[in-house]
């Protein structure tokens, strides 16, 4: 679309309060708006999907003003005047897998995250799903990744020592008239975009793999390839292997600024001090876009996008053994995934969700019932059985689209020690071992034209996970118990998990002592009651274990106590 | 006359009280303590007070205790103060006394569990 | 080793349970998961209970200890911070696996108590919403930090629910220098006891506010504050009524489930009011050999029932003998929240079953009447009957006639205004 054309389409949208202008090889929106959902429709019409002339929005929003980026209120030098060879901005799936396939070279590998954990952004919050890539068509970087990343899951995850099934997923159609186009449709995604896995199953037979399911199913197209991961316990173990393999990853540390000289970054200052590495990797995540404004190499926009999931108790993950989702007659149309699915996933929960809402607030993980209601009406269409009263939580996640809806996987345009992986939204779980794999040898070659980067020959790919004792036979269980009597003492009833689990976690490479921490790891508290019996005694068992007051352990960040010391602070008598 | 939920126990007597010449009538009680707490709201009301004290073991940070009588309602925070001053140091059990005569009310402290006997393994 | 009778759960209805059935006869193994026995009464160090059994106000701890006390002085094994991993059916009766420090056990048994108690509805089961801070606890919760742990949960909090553990800990946390902001209930009536809404909230000058709910809450680390909103009958926040409180911790007491878990991986099937097992008047469960009481049974508000429930129980398991049922249905009308039992083996002794019901709603005086065949047999008045408050009674349906009854039906009858 010409720029010229596109102006009088904004104009007749937005009645001249918002225009568009080509620079820098970007569509670059200006303007005023009141209306969150204007500007997104903004970007979205300038937007060609899949481009890489990206739209960058400098559209003035003031209906409402984001908080500022949350940092923590650590301050120290601990990182200051450190020259790493590569700087990792961003702890989740993308930052941490990159870290683990640099480690296969001698490099000082540094990963910095804001939050007191990582995996605390989107690839912490999404469903955990291993996508086939049935909405994917050629032509765009997810499709590039896609297969490559699916197909690299059973690998990864044995080498990780993290749980993965595949599962299979189905897409669910009432209407017969529907099949013959979705019959074309899959077979042009089969044959021509190469999503092998596809194919048509009849609505018997559907209910004879998930007899729950809505009876009235009269088609399903099927991806066996399809399956399901722990999406923190994946990056949690990427990060681990990464230390393991010579990594350092420095929680609670935020990038607030750089400087940028000749096309190069050549400092970028933290709440711990100023460093100087020699390649800077962009996985922010929603911010994105605002550390390639500190880098000078903003070329693209991030509009943040927000969903919500429900977890359903165990019980309910008798229901059903795979993922589903319902499309209505718009299944070839554009929208995202609305009313998302159900997935069973790895620890036998059902996870339903996530809607998609846009919004301006990047770090506003907050829930609304009017979520939940959505998703649960969309979802109840394909298994009608469902009930919120199986919920036991839920949690909200922002992903990080572009407006071509698209990844961003390269080198900066304008700074050049510097590699973008932005824009990475679903299904960025699956693509990441891919994506990782190609970020690392981009790395590397950027790299080696300054000096020579050699092999690491102790890289070790296998990082052993803590044992999971509630899924081993009485004779393997009574082995570890013998060796370890803490992981006979039972700490999280509902989730079955020992002392010695939670031990376990904390003596990891990447420690992170906080309630939360320790549920991500172990999982004490992720089960009916909701840490409501276990949550005083894991508190306690961290305090011990860090030799600090109870009321010294956090929830999550600094800022998070849970008590409030000793009832009984007064004066003691002599 | 005054209305009063009685505290005696869980059935939660609706009763009703008024001066009756030199003594009082209380109607809507069930047996004679329902009565005898009317009438002590009316005078000198009364109450028990259930907490903890700390303790110098790190097993059990708090033993739990409670007045071995009612104390005058108005005097509640002074015994929660008092309660602040004590460590248990001994390895005491359920009935022991804790603080004697707490603040001269005539009643004492007593620990209402054995936990600090129960060591852990 | 087969032992008579395994009860599962150490807190006040199995260790009456263990006893019981020690008493009578019986071959027990208690199991209990925490490293102590006494269950939720080691937290509970407020009084009053004990006074229907013992006619004295104890605390929870005195309580459940003469229980312990008695139960060591029997010699009755107590396998104590040792988990039920699963119960396998087998042809002499049922395997109890667990694990512990010593490693994987299994036990075999002819019978099981099934004393697991039961847990709090938590924050998100009643739909509250925002971000996901430190300071949300349940009532439990916080009482376990600060009655056993000494330590502070909150400094000014609000609590929902005016459950009576809710309550318990409004008094609780205002005598360890808490501010406790006020009791948020959405029901247009107190769910807890009401003495506990004179002795906890009355005497500390705390607020409660009926038909009132938290809807959301803020902060996102350390909670910040809670948006309260009045309800509607059907007890749905009303839009423009929300109100923000700046707090630090939000507690709620929104409820008991019954833990049930081991019961339904053995088939054991619940009941929807009660949400514990159907069982007939020796409380067995309708699979054979398989007995339950206590909070698990039903949640109970006084602990004196639990410990009769648990003894009972006990007792049956003590006497089981595998026979055919002859079952016949107490069914009631909607004026009941729920009765236990449910129903009743004919070819027992039926001469003194001890009901227990609660209303579903606050009723005036009013009469409970049993027909049966259709034919009015028994009934008692009643001034008032509130959810809250449990009903005991004993009757002796042997000589009302159940031995030949095809049903037995209660009904309440409001008297008119």
């Amino acid at each position: 679309m010409k720029i010229s054309a596109l102006n009088r389409k904004l104009h007749r949208a937005f009645g001249g309060r918002v225009t568009a202008a080509l620079a820098d090889g970007c569509i670059v929106l200006r303007g005023e708006l009141d209306c969150w959902d204007d500007v997104v429709r903004a970007g979205q019409m300038a937007a060609t999907k899949y481009a890489t002339c990206h739209v960058v929005n400098d559209i003035t929003f003031t209906g409402g003003k984001d908080a500022p980026m949350r940092v923590p209120a650590l301050q120290d030098d601990a990182l200051d005047g450190q020259a790493p060879d590569v700087l990792i901005i961003g702890g989740g799936i993308s930052g941490v897998s990159i870290a683990r396939e640099l480690t296969r070279q001698k490099l000082d590998i540094l990963v910095v995250d804001k939050e007191c954990d990582l995996a605390l952004g989107a690839s912490g919050r999404n469903d955990g799903e291993v996508h086939p890539g049935i909405d994917l068509g050629r032509g765009s970087v997810k499709h590039k990744y896609i297969r490559r990343g699916n197909a690299m899951y059973d690998q990864i995850c044995k080498e990780l020592d993290v749980p993965f099934r595949r599962v299979g997923q189905y897409v669910c159609f009432q209407h017969s008239w529907l099949r013959p186009a979705v019959w074309g449709y899959c077979m042009w995604r089969k044959y021509h975009d190469g999503i092998a896995d596809t194919e048509l199953i009849s609505g018997r037979e559907l209910l004879r793999r998930e007899p729950n399911f809505n009876p009235k199913t009269r088609f399903a197209i099927s991806n066996p390839d399809s399956g399901c991961v722990c999406p923190y316990g994946l990056t949690i173990a990427y990060a681990e292997n990464a230390v393991q393999n010579g990594a350092r990853i420095a929680l609670n540390t935020a990038v607030l600024g750089m400087d940028v000289a000749d096309g190069k970054i050549t400092a970028v200052h933290t709440n711990r001090g100023t460093l100087h590495p020699a390649l800077v990797i962009n996985a922010a995540g929603v911010f994105a876009e605002d550390v390639a404004r500190m880098a000078d190499d903003r070329f693209f926009s991030i509009h943040p996008r927000r969903g919500t999931n429900s977890i359903l108790d165990r019980k309910a993950g008798a229901f059903m053994h795979s993922i589903a989702s319902v499309k209505g007659n718009d299944m070839v149309s554009k929208t995202h995934s609305k009313g998302g699915g159900i997935l069973h996933t790895v620890h036998d929960n059902l996870l339903i969700g996530p809607d998609a809402v846009e919004t301006y607030e990047k770090e506003n993980t907050a829930t609304y019932p009017e979520s939940i209601a959505h998703v649960f009406s969309k979802q109840k269409v394909t298994m009608p059985a469902l009930t919120e009263r199986d919920i036991i939580t839920y949690f909200t996640g922002v992903r990080a689209p572009t407006f071509e809806e698209d990844f961003i996987i390269e080198r900066g345009r304008r700074t050049h020690n510097l590699i973008h992986v932005a824009g990475i939204q679903s299904p960025g779980l699956t693509t990441a071992p891919a994506v990782a794999e190609d970020v690392a040898d981009m790395a590397v070659r950027i790299l080696a034209r300054e000096r020579p980067v050699a092999i690491n020959p102790d890289f070790d790919p296998h990082r052993p996970g803590i044992p999971v004792l509630r899924e081993m036979d009485d004779a393997t269980r009574a082995e570890y118990i013998a060796k370890n009597p803490d992981y006979g003492v039972i700490v999280c009833r509902c989730e079955e998990i020992s002392r010695g689990e939670i031990l376990d976690a904390l003596r990891s490479n990447v420690c992170v002592p906080t309630v939360d921490g320790v549920k991500k790891r172990v999982r004490p508290g992720m089960g009916r009651c909701q840490g409501g019996f276990c949550s005083p005694q894991v508190v306690r068992i961290i305090a011990e274990y860090l030799g600090v007051p109870l009321s010294a352990v956090r929830k999550s960040s600094a800022d998070a106590p849970i008590t409030f010391g000793p009832t009984k602070s007064g004066e003691v008598q002599a | 006359m005054k209305e009063l939920t009685c505290i005696g126990c869980p059935r939660g007597c609706t009763l009703k009280i008024e001066r009756d010449g030199n003594g009082w009538s209380v109607t809507g009680n069930t047996c004679p303590r329902g009565r005898e707490f009317a009438i002590s709201e009316m005078t000198a009301p009364k109450r028990t007070i259930c907490s903890t004290v700390r303790t110098a073991f790190p097993d059990a940070p708090v033993l739990p205790v409670r007045v071995s009588a009612d104390i005058p309602k108005d005097r509640i925070f002074d015994v929660m103060d008092a309660l602040k001053t004590v460590t248990v140091s001994e390895r005491i059990g359920r009935g022991d006394v804790v603080i004697p005569n707490v603040l001269g009310l005539g009643v004492d402290v007593i620990a209402t569990s054995s936990l600090l006997r129960h060591r852990p393994e | 080793m087969m032992y008579d009778v395994i009860v599962i759960g150490g807190g006040p209805g199995g260790l009456a349970a263990a006893i019981s059935a020690h008493e009578n006869g019986a071959h027990v193994l208690l199991i209990e998961r925490e490293a102590r026995l006494g269950g939720m009464l080691k937290q509970c160090i407020h009084d009053g209970f004990g006074l229907a059994r013992f006619g004295e106000r104890l605390a929870g701890p005195e309580y459940v200890e003469r229980f312990i006390d008695r139960l060591e002085e029997l010699g009755i094994e107590a396998h104590t911070q040792t988990f039920v991993t699963r119960v396998e059916k087998t042809p002499a009766g049922f395997a109890v696996v667990t694990v512990s420090r010593d490693g994987v056990a299994r036990c075999d048994t002819r019978t099981l108590v099934l004393a697991t108690g039961c847990r709090e509805r938590t924050a998100k089961q009643v739909f509250i919403h925002g971000t996901r801070p430190a300071g949300v606890f349940t009532a439990g919760t916080a009482q376990h930090f600060t009655n056993l742990l000494g330590e502070l949960p909150t400094r000014r909090c609000v609590i929902l629910g005016s459950g009576d553990i809710g309550l318990i800990m409004a008094r609780r946390l205002t005598l360890e220098g808490a501010e406790v902001l006020g009791v948020y209930e959405a029901k247009p009536t107190p769910s807890g006891l009401t003495r506990n809404i004179h002795q906890c909230l009355h005497d500390y000058n705390i607020p409660l506010h009926l038909s009132h709910t938290v809807t959301r809450v803020f902060g996102a680390d350390r909670l910040t504050g809670v948006e309260v909103a009045e309800v509607d009958e059907t007890m749905r926040p009303i839009p423009g009524t929300e109100q923000r409180i700046d707090c630090d911790a939000l507690i709620v007491s929104v409820g008991l489930i019954p833990e049930n878990e081991l019961a339904e991986s053995l088939g054991v099937p619940l009941d929807g009011h009660t949400r514990g097992p159907v069982c007939d008047g020796q409380l067995m469960t309708e699979v054979p050999g398989i007995f339950s009481c206590g909070n698990a049974l039903h949640v109970n508000d006084l602990v004196d029932y639990v410990s009769a429930s648990g003894e009972l129980a006990g007792k049956s398991a003590a006497h089981f003998a595998a026979h055919t049922r002859d079952e016949v249905a107490l069914t009631i009308s909607d004026d009941f929240g729920y009765l236990v039992p449910q129903r009743l083996d004919r070819t027992e002794d039926n001469s003194g079953v001890t009901l227990y019901f609660r209303s579903a709603a606050v009723l005036g005086p009013c009469r409970v009447v049993l027909t049966i065949d259709g034919k009015e047999v028994w009934s008692r008045r009643y001034p008032f009957l509130r959810p809250p408050e449990m009903q005991q009674l004993t009757l002796d349906f042997d000589k009302l006639g159940i031995a030949h009854a095809r049903d037995a039906h209660f009904t309440i009858e409001v008297a008119e205004a």
